[in-house]
């Protein structure tokens, strides 16, 4: 295999992973094919460190108990970025809609029943909806990964997320927006 | 332990799939027990054993548990490769699962003999 390719697939790799065994799994993928069995193997390999991260080499920094005393308290958990992206995606949506309100782009708008006859949402819109809907794989990764490891943290940055996702549409709903 | 997962295996001629093991870390097990080797040559001893080829993922997944469990452990790298031997704990494990897996392979011919 190309060494830049290989490369590249070993940098898929969670970096803990990667300072014990990049230099070997590189030289391993370079000795091999490149073929597209070997690329699906070592993506949904690394894909599979990330979800389930192997224990007990400190292979996962927030595991290390010397690096992160309390791995599982709720201010940890906010700091991972499958954690706080969903929860800012909804923020940042919610404050478009709030400023956009106070400024006057978009307006209350009467229900229209046929959608042949509406007119289209605007640029505004088309990014709240893209925010909203994003997160969602987002927050299905983060439940997947956390539930089993910390289930008690895990559900309550999940409520801050439903939380946020909820008030983030709320001004949609009741405004008729 | 994590069992069978992206395995590669070849067909047989008439087409069917020739029911290759696929339990990587006991492949490792097995493999390391004929002497310490590096992912390569382990990947390599693995295929002529039983002709399953473990894609370097599962075989590093494979590894990084094992060593977890202080089942194998690695040796000083020769360049950038690293060999890795199997440990006593390693032996007795790997002991203890083939016995098993022949008295199931023993029970199983049996049975078929009488058909």
């Amino acid at each position: 295999m190309n060494p830049r390719l290989a490369r590249r697939l070993t940098r898929l790799y969670p970096r803990a992973w990667r300072q014990r065994y990049a230099d070997e799994f590189e030289a391993l993928l370079e000795a091999g094919p490149s073929d597209l069995r070997t690329l699906a193997n070592s993506i949904f390999s690394a894909l599979h460190e990330h979800i389930s991260p192997t224990q007990g080499a400190n292979m996962d920094p927030d595991l290390n108990p010397e690096l992160n005393p309390d791995p599982n308290s709720l201010s940890a958990m906010l700091r991972r970025p499958s954690a706080f992206l969903p929860l800012a995606m909804s923020l940042s949506a919610l404050t478009m809609v709030l400023v956009c309100i106070a400024v006057g782009v978009i307006a209350h708008q009467p229900a229209v029943h046929n959608p042949a006859v509406r007119e289209d949402e605007g640029a505004i819109a088309h990014l709240w909806q893209l925010l909203m809907t994003v997160q969602m794989p987002i927050i299905l990764f983060f439940a997947i990964k956390w539930l089993r490891r910390a289930p008690g943290q895990t559900l309550r940055v999940l409520g801050l997320q439903a939380g946020a996702w909820l008030a983030s549409c709320a001004p949609i709903y009741f405004l008729h927006l | 332990m994590r069992t069978t997962r992206n395995v590669d295996q070849a067909e047989s001629e008439d087409g069917a799939e020739p029911g290759h093991y696929s339990d990587p870390p006991l492949l490792v097990l097995a493999s390391l027990a004929g002497g310490p080797k590096h992912g390569h040559a382990m990947t390599e001893d693995i295929a002529g054993m039983c002709g399953t080829r473990l894609g370097p993922g599962t075989l590093y997944g494979a590894i990084a548990r094992l060593e977890q469990l202080a089942w194998i452990e690695p040796l000083p790298a020769e360049q950038r490769r690293r060999p890795y031997r199997i440990t006593a704990a390693g032996l007795r494990v790997l002991r203890a699962r083939l016995a098993t897996l022949q008295q199931f392979a023993q029970a199983g011919l049996g049975r078929l003999e009488t058909l």
